[in-house]
């Protein structure tokens, strides 16, 4: 097992160095940032001595070794729009992020399950039907058009659910402000509700249809037929039995589905106004904020890279099968 | 009974959460919808307006630029200027005093000058920038306790308005902070102070000391437009800013809220590219005929355009200066394609065979201003309908549109705004203050209009320059290098609750807004 993750941080210095050179190139690409930093009537002397300042003057390949010369030390550089670094600007937008990322896998996973299982022991029928016509919707509609209709529907028309805004969680658990983080809980999970629905609406059709055909293909198995046979109630066969390996392949698209959902949260972040690192990126982006992209490109190669190590470690547990 | 046990338990919290959550604003605080976040608090680092127009809620100026567009006193009491114009002499008021209880004198007003200018600090923000090469700022000098001098390099009848956005603030204080910690920690001068910045999510100020009706400020950064519409529809935001055209109904319909539209001053304009950076294009060489370009004004629908696409009536432009400082005896030009084709059919460029008189590009930014694209392909179709085939292309801003421009290399036509103002046409006019100017993005070089600039800012005041200003103005109309579209109509949300006038400028002021009663 210590081979396999000393192997796998070998190889995720590799893809940071890969996912940097690629976003460096592609911010790059789109011209020459300086005149976003400078005012409508700035001279040429005022431009070229932002230009410098920002170090924007120098040969590209040159920005970006030292661009890893400071990554390996931490350094990010400054935020171009913040002044203040870069890295501090995506710490603080992360947790954000985080809370709304889980929250919406947590979704994919409790919703999606019992979903899938309905649907596969009612398979045929106007259950199942109903089942897979909402997971063929869901990977369908677009999360941004979903989250506007529920802004209209739930917060506009029945007022039930707020419109936009953000209550901390995570952040003032990473401050220790535990009486903080959990006094706020409550209103953090009834503002997570909307976006969270949104953000995780694909994945719980996608994952129900999973769900739904592993359990199919579970459930024709001869020792499924030999539980039954022996008399265990159907809810055991069902749980204990069936579902205990159909959740393999689950395991396997949770591990990729936070990926996933980072991608997805930078719409749905814009449209609820949550202050996450979605936001933050896309912002940057606009303004060819450089260290600020890269850092937060970074960061969550990094995530990314920890929890689909995490995944695999899982993966070898539950499946003996599996060898790392 | 457990399952409805937990079911009604579940409706009470969520009826609790909802009735803090959904609540409209209490009676002492006003709330309002922005789209971008704040970058800084240091006063000379801002830069956007959205930042500015917080900033100008914590921070005092010498002087404000009051709502009928007059530059008036502020902090200063009195004004004294110099024989050659070089240099003000401010006396501030006595008693004044910064946030953290510090003694406001001219020695802060000086130092809040110099500062911003101070090379070491390496600023960026408008005031070093904008502001200082508009204004010809030398430096900043304490004469005594309450008298402040302001040196310039040139004299100019923008100094006072130019002078009005420059943020004070309290020597004592700033020297103890770094750059990082005043740029999240202002101390500032004004009625308000910065209470708490949720980055990302909202900025809210506290009242200290008149003028101000609220006791709170509240910015909550909702970048979405549709979320900021639902926002203000739901009684949670007051004022939102840059409604689209096609929300207005939605929200006037709302009962809730109301949308004010107000004309702007930022410029809307097709520039025509007269410099180098296009020559040997098609159509860069027919428009440097004086003839063409004015042809060419009679060929586009701006009345049209305005109320198909912007949804309201606008206020045309006859030259770069807004009203009420424009020249009264220029028209508007009215649309008339036949006279377009007259015109151009006189300047020597009749229809070919296949009814097309010269061809040109066309390029505008898509989303920068009030449905641009939009706006920018039916002026194209407009002047190709006079012969003139027009390619239009519609270009992302940041990354190749403002560096077109800044190279001067954009067009031959291009679609443009600039910001103006309402209290000095020389303003509006020193886009051209030289024929190689960063803003003479047209690269217009016609030795009149230059020559008279400089007749123009040896005046004493504008009126004495009034003249002068209507012979530019007259000449710009007919021969300058844009075709006159209109000023940008800005469209504000505003609540039922409270009572509260946008300006035509772009800022947003809430010192005197009100509940209504």
């Amino acid at each position: 097992m210590w081979t396999f993750i000393i192997r796998r941080l070998i190889q995720s210095v590799i893809v940071i160095i890969g996912v940097t050179l690629i976003t460096f190139t592609a911010l790059q690409m789109s011209g020459d940032p300086t005149y976003l930093y400078v005012s409508e009537r700035a001279t040429e002397a005022e431009i070229q001595r932002t230009r410098e300042a920002l170090g924007f003057d120098k040969p590209l390949p040159e920005q970006y070794l030292n661009f890893l010369g400071n990554l390996v030390q931490g350094d990010f550089g400054n935020s171009l729009s913040y002044k203040r670094p870069a890295i501090e600007s995506v710490m603080e937008a992360l947790p954000a992020t985080l809370e709304l990322t889980l929250f919406a896998m947590f979704l994919a996973i409790v919703v999606a399950i019992p979903l899938g299982v309905v649907a596969s022991l009612n398979r045929g029928s106007a259950v199942d039907g109903s089942i897979m016509t909402m997971g063929m919707l869901g990977q369908s509609i677009p999360s941004f058009w979903l989250g506007i209709m529920m802004i209209m529907f739930f917060g506009l028309q029945l007022r039930i659910l707020p419109i936009s805004g953000h209550v901390p969680f995570i952040m003032p658990l990473i401050q220790g402000d535990f009486l903080r983080a959990f006094t706020n809980l409550p209103q953090t999970l009834y503002y997570l509700i909307m976006p969270g629905f949104a953000v995780a609406f694909y994945s719980i059709s996608r994952n129900a249809r999973l769900v739904r055909s592993s359990m199919l293909e579970v459930l024709g198995q001869d020792f499924v037929r030999t539980a039954r046979s022996k008399g265990i109630s159907e809810r055991a066969v069902v749980i204990r039995h069936a579902l205990r390996n159909a959740w393999l392949p689950v395991v396997t698209m949770i591990g990729l589905e936070f990926g996933f959902l980072i991608g997805g949260v930078v719409v749905v972040e814009m449209v609820f106004s949550w202050p996450g690192i979605g936001r933050l990126v896309f912002n940057a982006i606009n303004q060819r904020d450089i260290p600020v992209v890269q850092a937060a490109v970074v960061t969550l190669a990094l995530v990314f890279i920890a929890l689909n190590l995490i995944v695999d470690l899982v993966y070898a547990k539950i499946d003996p099968r599996v060898k790392l | 009974m457990k399952t409805l046990y937990h079911f009604a338990l579940a409706a009470a919290l969520g009826a609790a959460l909802s009735t803090t959550a959904l609540a409209a604003p209490p009676d002492d605080t006003v709330v309002v919808g922005l789209s971008a976040d704040a970058s800084t608090f240091d006063p000379a680092q801002i830069s956007s307006r959205d930042n500015s127009n917080i900033a100008k809620h914590i921070f005092a100026t010498l002087f404000k630029v009051n709502f009928a567009g007059e530059v008036e006193p502020y902090l200063v009491e009195d004004t004294t200027v110099s024989e050659d114009g070089l240099a003000y002499t401010f006396k501030i008021k006595d008693g004044l005093t910064c946030d953290d209880g510090e003694a406001l004198t001219a020695e802060d007003v000086a130092y809040s000058f110099n500062r911003a200018s101070d090379p070491a600090n390496a600023f960026t923000g408008n005031t070093p920038g904008f502001v200082y090469t508009t204004l010809g700022f030398k430096s900043a000098e304490v004469v005594d306790d309450l008298n402040v001098q302001i040196n310039l390099s040139a004299k100019t009848t923008l100094a006072l308005g130019m002078m009005a956005q420059v943020f004070i603030h309290c020597k004592d204080s700033y020297e103890k902070m770094s750059l990082e910690e005043a740029a999240a920690n202002p101390i500032g001068s004004g009625s308000y102070r910065l209470a708490s910045w949720d980055r990302g999510s909202q900025i809210v100020l506290e009242k200290v000391k008149e003028p101000g009706t609220f006791d709170t400020i509240i910015w909550r950064i909702i970048p979405e437009a549709s979320t900021r519409t639902a926002e203000l529809i739901a009684g949670n935001v007051d004022i939102i800013t840059n409604v689209a055209p096609d929300q207005v109904s939605a929200i006037d319909a709302s009962g809730s809220a109301t949308v004010a539209k107000v004309s702007g001053t930022r410029r809307m304009q097709i520039g025509f590219n007269l410099g180098e950076g296009v020559a040997g294009m098609p159509g860069a060489a027919e428009i440097q005929d004086p003839k063409v370009r004015w042809a060419l004004q009679y060929a586009v629908d701006v009345p049209s355009i305005c109320s198909q696409l912007l949804g309201t009536e606008c206020t045309r432009m006859t030259s770069l200066v807004n009203p009420p400082n424009d020249n009264p005896d220029l028209k508007p030009v009215p649309y008339d394609p036949d006279m377009a084709e007259q015109l151009l059919d006189e300047a020597g460029y009749p229809r070919g065979e296949n009814g097309v008189r010269f061809s040109i590009r066309l390029q505008g930014p898509r989303g920068r201003y009030l449905n641009d694209a939009n706006v920018v392909q039916a002026i194209g179709q407009y002047l190709t309908d006079v012969g003139v085939e027009t390619e239009v292309e519609l270009l992302e801003w940041a990354s190749v549109y403002s560096p077109l421009l800044r190279t001067k290399e954009m067009g031959p036509l291009f679609f443009l705004g600039q910001g103006g103002v309402t209290w000095n046409p020389l303003y509006d006019m020193s886009l051209f203050s030289t024929p190689d100017a960063p803003t003479n993005y047209q690269s217009w070089t016609d030795p009149r209009w230059f020559d008279d600039w400089k007749l123009a800012l040896e005046a004493d005041t504008v009126e004495e320059a009034r003249p002068v200003i209507n012979r530019m103005l007259q000449l710009f109309y007919e021969e300058g290098p844009w075709l006159q579209l209109y000023f940008q109509p800005d469209f504000y949300g505003v609540s039922d609750r409270i009572e509260w006038t946008p300006r035509r400028d772009e800022e947003i002021e809430l010192f005197a807004a009100t509940l209504k009663q």
